[in-house]
């Protein structure tokens, strides 16, 4: 059995678009636990996962550590920044 | 020397008194660069009349670095980044006037009676948040980088740079002690 999509959930417009990016950059301030603390926090990752993207902003200078609209990626960003992280979003530049 | 404990659910902060004074002078300074108007202090932040009430009508892009660093550009366009600062900044800078706020308050317990002590029933995650942007701040004003603790221990006792240097590496110290118990 197939279940038919409302209209709401076929968003043609959003499914062309590309989705926002929401970028953490490094600085030499923030301590290395402090960073992998609040992405646990605000994004629910694991340890684990956290603190692989914790290292990939400290040895790449960036991570991308979500994806979405770009309401979304504004939450995220807000909230980075409440949390003194360096945060920026932007539509994804990969198709 | 200060310590974070955790205490059953909660956590305390064992303080000396010259530790407690050095940080209500850091918090105070920060609240002051801040500015001390709280937009939402009087009435639901989540009404949107009054949201729209609050707005202020110009919120521009600060010239303080410090402040620039603690209220940064979401965007890297200048039009979209001015665009949402102008909804957003009222809120971000009122979360961290704030968990400020509520640090000054245990503290002020601290520096009235004059002596040093333990502060029970603290808010780590408002704690961490404003150490942080403590750390934060005074980085900026240091011009802090990588090889920051080298200059630090190079600089002789004299330099008056030097204490501001040994303030921010115990916050830095206190902050991670914190984390240690949360992590």
């Amino acid at each position: 059995m197939v279940k038919t999509l409302s209209k709401e959930e076929v968003n043609i417009s959003e499914l062309i678009d590309r989705p926002w990016i929401t970028i953490v950059w490094d600085d030499p301030v923030n301590l290395m636990n402090y960073v992998t603390h609040v992405f646990i926090k605000l994004f629910g990752f694991s340890k684990e996962k956290a603190h692989e993207l914790m290292m990939q902003v400290h040895n790449e200078g960036r991570a991308v550590v979500s994806t979405g609209t770009r309401e979304e990626m504004e939450r995220d960003v807000q909230r980075l920044h409440e949390h003194g992280l360096w945060a920026t979003l932007q539509r994804d530049d990969k198709i | 020397m200060s310590n974070f404990e955790k205490v059953g659910s909660g956590y305390s902060l064992d303080l000396t008194l010259d530790e407690a004074q050095i940080l209500i002078n850091l918090v105070e300074q920060l609240l002051e660069l801040l500015g001390e108007g709280d937009f939402f202090h009087h009435y639901d932040s989540s009404d949107p009349l009054a949201q729209l009430l609050a707005m202020p009508s110009e919120i521009v892009t600060p010239d303080d670095p410090v402040l620039l660093r603690l209220l940064p550009n979401a965007y890297a366009d200048p039009e979209a980044a001015s665009d949402f600062r102008r909804y957003t900044e009222p809120q971000l800078r009122g979360s961290k006037q704030r968990n400020l706020r509520l640090v000054r308050e245990q503290l002020t317990v601290l520096v009235d009676e004059n002596h040093g002590g333990v502060i029970e029933e603290l808010d780590a995650d408002i704690w961490l948040k404003a150490i942080n942007d403590l750390r934060i701040a005074l980085s900026i004003r240091l011009e802090i980088n990588e090889e920051s603790f080298e200059t630090f221990e190079m600089l002789p006792d004299e330099d008056p740079q030097k204490s501001v240097y040994a303030v921010y590496f115990w916050l830095g110290w206190l902050q991670e002690n914190l984390l240690g118990l949360l992590l």
